[in-house]
């Protein structure tokens, strides 16, 4: 406890502004400022296509689409992330008005509110990430329940077909963009810092920001279902000049693409600023877990490939509000066009969603066999080899698009060469399980599980590769099998894998281990028995996008969508799974690759780099003895710093301003409450039991345990 | 490693493969060729399934063997063994797997090759794909027009194909070839029947509201039935100008229903019932029938969308066109109200 206190001498830690009485509450940033300035927006949006209307001399001056296009899918959301206050700060910069800086020392969440205002946490937003697109998540599986049952029987049952086309279409949109791109997105925002042993992203406000960004694009998806016409009906690939012509829904996608990627390109540039010039001294590359090698690789793919997409969506709504001919073969537009570019984001953006599940997998498989990764160097130079080959393959979705046809072949061979690398990462995987001490807990199951769905979809995937096949295979439902293999196998699985496997980190709590099981289970049989006939009936000759079939598929189709209802039931268990149970195994057993189980997890972050080192030295680099060296180097670093206190290593730009530093990681000395207990000889958590379960809660769910302390408080104290 | 490990590893193995040829050969996976090129490419795909078992039963087998031999024991705290790499190893898995897809490339690329040569003197045959119709026309045969393409057996046939609006593709499972139908462009596909029989056209890519429906026939026919059909005359429906031909080159059967013309659409308002529509709608039904073509969004009938129904008939019609259209529509009408 003197500890604690003491640490309040050198560091004011300041709670969250707490909202001014009265009317002056409407300005302070939150849901309450955005309910009048979404509306505020709204109207300057009418007003600026109504003047330019009027002043151009076009009738009607008033025009229902370019009025939602400017007003609500432009405007009114700029003034959401105004009124919620993502802009705040940059804003009292610009006008020169006294700014509220944070050191990112007591910025973490002191209550359940915080979770639902700007926070600049990467902890807190790492969360609110994963909240936000477990709910999309569910929204489009439920879409995905109604395709099936429409599906059930040949012939017309519950929709119309334009109502079908939209289910698809949102379902898919709302899966990529607010689901796995953003869910791996959320888990990294929490554990790359940590994992770095870095206090937070290296541009917290920015990270804010890509956070919020995201409500904003699922909500306009999901809203294109109220709007007349319907939602937007063309796929979540968009095909021009379909798309072009296609009711106002359009416009939603066209938007909502523009919101989540530009969420994703902020994020993979905060994580790669991040992952090149915040790790800890003695973290070099070649140490890094390979889940940051995994979103250090994913974010350059974003930050490349991302504008693609953005482009070909802004041509589409060009195209339709402006009459430009983008697509438009009428007026010399070219429609395959579209397909390129599209495809030029849109084949990169399937490793977008593959490679941090890679990473998640590796973390998890070596943990849970207590060996180093197999083949460290190559697994993570297999990153990089996929990233290079990722940007030449992009045709593979076209070999029957009509484009020049000797495209095929040069094509094919990059195509199949990704199964190198691809190959080298699922034998090193299977390689760090041989002779391991396997504990086949919740998060090992998803992440073998992945292993050999994954090897499934990739099998499937040489099947697309090999052009000839591909010809028969396109655009059936072989494709959609493909997919949801790579996509649900793949993805999903690796993310329920790191949800199972960061809970008790995140939340301080542990999940019910026997539900986490129950829940592996019935979705792997729930997903086998949905995706693995649609294979046979895709070769057989079922086109994909259809909502009524020849009734020669009835019989696989009502058992497809009967296995389907199984697989989206499984859902309710991962949600009891969840619910909270104080813990009765403590995290003693876990042993992090990279993470030291004594570094805070909500809260305060901070440098823990010789925490951190002796982890990697350990598990990445044993045989090296620089590793050893730097270690002790940072051991002797630590040390000092917690003799000096404040003092700032040299070089550092991101400081700890507290012994938190030492406190955090276990110097002798300074444990304290909120401190971890020491790491063993070997870096790693040795205490265990119920005394072990306290602290962790101590240091993890100080959910309300810190007093509240007002703004004054602060202010004096800095 | 023990040997009797080995052996162990290995029987799990051959039970992976036989789980997976089995699931292979049990079902009918591929649909009976009707063509050439499907025959080749039947032969890629059992090649690839032949490699693809290998790959999966040793993964399956290492899987399986390590999570229930090296499973922890509840006690057991210390670590595995701190085995970082082995580059043999590592090389012999980056090597296999570049020699087995450098095999597949080449299969692949050779099958490629022989499929798209056409031959000297192919039978060309011009498609039209529009939503939500297939309309197929013989150059060498007066221009014929059909709805259903009919091949000759044995004779290699070059399909040019071109769309109205946008992105079809065409897809026959038995022939399994598949090329998609661009506007703007005039993609081939080259197609040797060898079989004869009746097998479904599909459209593949997304095209819209009528995309499940947008499917036709081909009828692969003897030498001689073709001759004999291709020299015969035009159906009386497809010859001339009248009305009820312009209705069905137009493809306005893929999506209305209409008695006189035997059309059976869906996707569009019933044809059948235009008088009790154009009441409906307050106009007289000759303008009504009119205005809806040339600009089908001024009304739209109760329950349809908007902008389904394409907006260029009053530019891709002449004006005699459209009046014998305009006659015949409001003809059948008439006739379907009395």
């Amino acid at each position: 406890m003197t500890a604690t206190v003491a640490s309040h001498e050198t560091h004011v830690e300041h709670g969250p502004r707490r909202p001014p009485a009265g009317w002056r509450r409407l300005l302070f940033p939150g849901f309450l400022r955005t309910a009048w300035m979404v509306p505020l927006f709204f109207g300057i949006g009418c007003g600026i296509v109504v003047l330019c209307r009027w002043w151009g001399g076009w009738h009607p001056i008033w025009f229902g689409e370019i009025i939602v296009l400017v007003a609500a899918l432009i405007a009114a959301p700029v003034g959401f992330l105004a009124g919620i206050g993502a802009f705040d700060y940059w804003a009292r910069y610009a006008i020169g008005a006294p700014t509220v800086p944070e050191d990112h020392s007591g910025h973490g969440a002191y209550s359940w509110r915080d979770y639902f205002r700007v926070n600049t946490d990467h902890k807190v937003i790492g969360m609110q990430y994963l909240a936000t697109t477990i709910f999309f998540f569910l929204a489009a599986g439920m879409l995905a329940m109604l395709v099936r049952a429409e599906l059930a029987k040949p012939g017309m049952q519950f929709f119309n077909n334009q109502t079908y086309n939209g289910l698809f279409s949102v379902h898919a949109s709302l899966m990529i963009f607010l689901f796995v791109i953003p869910a791996f997105a959320g888990l990294a925002n929490f554990v790359v810092p940590l994992m770095l042993g870095a206090p937070d992203m290296a541009f917290p406000r920015l990270n804010a920001l890509s956070y919020w960004l995201l409500p904003i694009a699922g909500t306009m998806m999901l809203c294109s279902f109220l709007v007349p016409g319907g939602a937007f009906a063309a796929g979540w690939t968009g095909y021009a000049p379909l798309s072009v012509h296609q009711p106002m829904g359009t416009i939603f996608f066209n938007m909502g693409v523009q919101w989540a990627g530009a969420s994703s390109i902020m994020t993979a540039l905060n994580f790669l600023v991040t992952i090149i010039t915040m790790r800890a001294p003695g973290m070099t590359f070649w140490r890094m877990p390979l889940l940051v090698w995994a979103n250090f690789t994913t974010s350059l793919l974003v930050v490349i490939a991302t504008p693609f997409i953005a482009g070909s969506q802004f041509f589409v709504m060009f195209d339709r509000v402006m009459h430009t001919s983008f697509f438009e073969t009428a007026g010399g537009g070219y429609p395959l066009g579209y397909q390129h570019i599209f495809w030029f984001y849109s084949h990169p953006a399937v490793y977008i969603m593959m490679l941090p599940g890679f990473g998640i997998a590796s973390e998890v498989i070596s943990v849970m066999s207590r060996k180093p990764i197999f083949g460290y160097r190559l697994m993570a130079l297999s990153l990089l080899a996929i990233l290079v080959l990722g940007f030449s393959v992009w045709a593979h979705h076209m070999f029957v698009s009509g484009m020049a046809p000797w495209l095929r072949v040069p094509m094919m061979v990059t195509t199949l060469l990704i199964a190198v690398p691809t190959g080298i990462k699922v034998f090193s995987w299977l390689a760090t399980l041989w002779e391991g001490k396997i504990a086949f807990n919740t998060p090992m199951l998803w992440a073998v599980g992945f292993v050999s769905m994954f090897v499934i979809g990739g099998l499937s995937g040489i099947y697309l590769g090999a052009v000839p096949i591909d010809i028969h295979v396109s655009d059936t439902y072989f494709i959609v099998a493909h997919i949801h293999y790579v996509l649900f196998g793949g993805s999903l699985f690796t993310i329920f894998a790191g949800i199972y496997y960061w809970f008790p980190k995140m939340t301080g709590r542990m999940y019910n281990e026997r539900l986490g099981k129950l829940h592996f289970w019935l979705t792997f049989i729930g997903f086998n028995a949905t995706f693995f006939p649609m294979h046979l009936i895709g070769v057989q000759g079922m086109p994909r996008r259809v909502s009524d079939y020849d009734p020669v598929f009835a019989n696989w189709n009502l058992f497809i969508s009967v296995a389907s209802f199984f697989l989206g039931a499984s859902t309710i268990v991962f949600l009891r799974s969840r619910r909270r149970r104080r813990s009765s195994t403590s995290t003693r057993s876990r042993r992090s690759s990279a993470i030291p189980t004594s570094t805070a997890s909500r809260g305060r972050s901070t440098r823990c780099s010789a925490a951190v080192l002796a982890n990697r030295c350990r598990w990445t680099d044993a045989r090296s003895r620089r590793c050893q060296r730097d270690r002790h180097r940072a051991e002797a670093d630590r040390g000092d710093r917690a003799a000096q206190g404040r003092r700032r290593p040299a070089g550092h730009r991101y400081l700890p301003r507290q012994p938190a530093a030492a406190r955090l990681c276990g110097v002798p000395g300074h444990a304290s409450r909120s401190g971890g207990p020491a790491p063993g000889p070997d870096g790693f958590d040795t205490a265990r039991g119920r005394n072990s379960r306290r602290r962790l809660r101590g240091r993890i769910g100080s959910r309300h345990r810190r007093p509240r302390r007002g703004r004054t408080a602060g202010a004096a104290g800095r | 490693m023990r040997r009797g490990s080995l052996v162990q590893l290995i029987l799990v193995a051959i039970a992976a493969a036989a789980a997976g040829t089995a699931i292979a050969l049990l079902p009918n996976w591929l649909p009976q060729p009707a063509s050439r090129e499907a025959g080749r490419i039947h032969f890629v795909f059992w090649f690839l399934t032949g490699i693809c078992i290998f790959i999966f039963s040793i993964v399956a087998s290492v899987t399986a063997y390590a999570v229930v031999k090296f499973r922890r024991k509840p006690d057991d705290d210390s670590d595995g063994p701190p085995i970082h790499g082995h580059t043999g190893l590592e090389i012999t898995w980056t090597a296999i797997p570049a020699i087995l897809v450098t095999a597949i490339t080449i299969v692949s690329a050779i099958v490629l090759a022989k499929d798209d040569a056409a031959g000297a003197n192919p039978l060309r045959v011009n498609v039209v794909a529009q939503q939500f119709a297939w309309s197929f026309y013989y150059p060498a045969y007066g221009n014929k027009r059909s709805g259903i393409l009919r091949l000759p057996v044995h004779r290699s046939v070059l399909l040019r194909m071109t769309s109205k609006d946008v992105v079809h593709s065409f897809w026959v499972p038995e022939f399994s070839q598949k090329q998609d139908v661009v506007p703007g462009l005039h993609p081939t596909l080259h197609i040797t029947p060898t079989r004869v029989g009746t097998y479904p056209v599909i459209c593949t890519e997304l095209c819209g509201l009528g995309h499940a429906l947008m499917r036709s026939q081909t009828i692969v026919m003897t030498e001689t039935a073709f001759d004999k059909w291709a020299h015969g005359a035009q159906t009386a429906a497809a010859v001339g100008g009248g009305g009820s031909s312009i209705f069905n080159q137009q493809g306005c059967t893929a999506c209305h229903r209409l008695a006189a013309a035997g059309a059976t659409g869906t996707i569009g308002p019933d044809l059948d019932k235009l008088a009790v529509e154009a009441q409906r709608a307050g106009k007289p039904l000759a303008s009504f029938v009119r205005e809806s073509i040339v600009a089908p969004n001024a009304y739209v009938e109760k329950g349809y969308p908007k902008g389904i129904m394409p907006q260029d008939f009053g530019t891709k019609l002449s004006k005699t066109q459209l009046d014998a259209l305009v006659r015949f529509l409001v003809s059948s009408a008439k006739k379907g109200t009395k």
